[in-house]
């Protein structure tokens, strides 16, 4: 396998250049992680923002669902990665309702 | 450590001219992390697509790639492969260039039986021409030359293929992207015709006038229509309806393969044996 080299001590990191602002990788985390911020520079207006990094499961779901090749989770042996908690489960659903958007 | 798609990107187009949430990126991260898994040289990998938003799989991936006329990609990949039959010849077609203009071509491939695997992108419209009907397109659903709702019956590829004489049938759906990579790769594997159909989204063209304007919206309905083979199996005709099964459909190990009987082809000009007769397919069966 070719391998990434991550960032240390980052579980999740995006490469800014390429994303679109889908909102595909925050619909899909299971752990509210990520969410969106305004950009005016951005296309959509949006970008990713990573908002809970210590939260973060390495499911790998957001690397999948990505299609742009933008946001990256490091291997599980290099990371050791949180528990999905009752507080992430219900961050994420806030963000899903608040449309994607940072809360607050 | 994380997957590193770059190596086999050109990285200095991304990044690519598809539109956020498209599916045709996860087609090709899955498609990419299969053969990843092979561990085939990109050296031995001819890509071929056509015209269509998934023409661009030639021009993003960095294997030897041919980007080819509408419809045409199985025509031009059977040439490719029976130049190199060591080499690995995979098709990247959408549902407009591999189920309408190219049809015949596709009938034709399976029909062969020859070494090559198609990637038939179906997202149920003609995308980059902006949403007129394709032959998957649900009855009922607006598109710009059916404004009043379209009225053709859709077609099944996947029945299709079985029906020509494919001898690996598979269907996945973008919003499971580690299931649409093992089908990649045992389609990819697997010597004889590969027909793998990905159900993937186009909110923008497809959605924008069928109450689906987000990719999540266009995925979700998309997880609607589909269920798995097994569950599929169980139901009764009734619950069938409008349900696409998903996974492995057909599978024929045994079914001869194009290439290998163009050798035998070549031995009879080469005068090594004599010429082909019924007989000898005869006794095959």
């Amino acid at each position: 396998m070719t391998a990434m080299k991550a960032p240390e001590n980052t579980p999740v990191w995006v490469d800014e250049s390429r994303c679109k602002a889908c909102d595909m990788c925050v619909a899909v985390c299971p752990a509210g992680v990520l969410a969106m911020r305004q950009e005016p520079t951005s296309t959509l207006g949006s970008m990713v923002e990573i908002v809970a990094l210590n939260d973060c499961i390495g499911c790998n779901e957001c690397e999948l669902a990505c299609p742009d090749f933008a946001i990256y989770v490091a291997d599980n042996k290099d990371f050791k990665f949180a528990k999905l908690t009752e507080q992430s489960k219900a961050r994420s659903k806030a963000i899903i309702e608040n449309k994607y958007r940072v809360l607050g | 450590m994380a997957f590193n798609y770059d190596s086999y990107l050109r990285v200095e187009k991304m990044p690519t001219l598809w539109c956020w949430g498209c599916g045709d990126g996860v087609i090709l991260k899955a498609f990419i992390r299969a053969v990843d898994k092979l561990g085939w040289s990109k050296d031995d990998v001819c890509l071929v697509s056509g015209i269509g938003c998934s023409g661009r799989f030639s021009s993003y991936t960095d294997f030897n790639t041919v980007h080819t006329t509408h419809g045409r990609t199985i025509a031009f990949a059977t040439g490719v492969k029976l130049a190199n039959p060591t080499k690995h010849v995979v098709c990247v077609a959408g549902d407009g260039d591999a189920l309408a203009i190219g049809g015949n071509h596709t009938i034709h491939g399976c029909r062969r039986n020859i070494d090559i695997s198609l990637i038939l992108i179906n997202n149920f419209i003609y995308g980059l021409t902006n949403s007129q009907t394709s032959p998957t397109t649900p009855q009922g659903m607006w598109t710009v030359s059916q404004k009043a709702g379209n009225i053709d019956p859709t077609f099944d590829g996947c029945k299709l293929a079985i029906a020509a004489g494919a001898s690996f049938v598979a269907r996945e759906n973008v919003t499971e992207p580690r299931k649409l990579e093992k089908v990649i790769l045992e389609g990819l594997k697997h010597r004889g015709f590969s027909f793998i159909e990905a159900l993937s989204n186009c909110h923008i063209n497809l959605g924008r006038k069928n109450k689906m304007n987000s990719a999540m919206e266009n995925l979700d309905w998309i997880d609607s229509i589909t269920v798995s083979k097994a569950k599929y199996d169980k139901m009764s005709d009734e619950e069938r309806l409008n349900l696409l099964p998903t996974g492995i459909l057909h599978q024929d190990n045994e079914a001869a393969e194009y290439c290998d009987m163009y050798e035998e082809i070549k031995k009879v000009h080469q005068k090594q044996r004599k010429v082909i007769t019924q007989d000898d397919f005869a006794k095959k069966i």
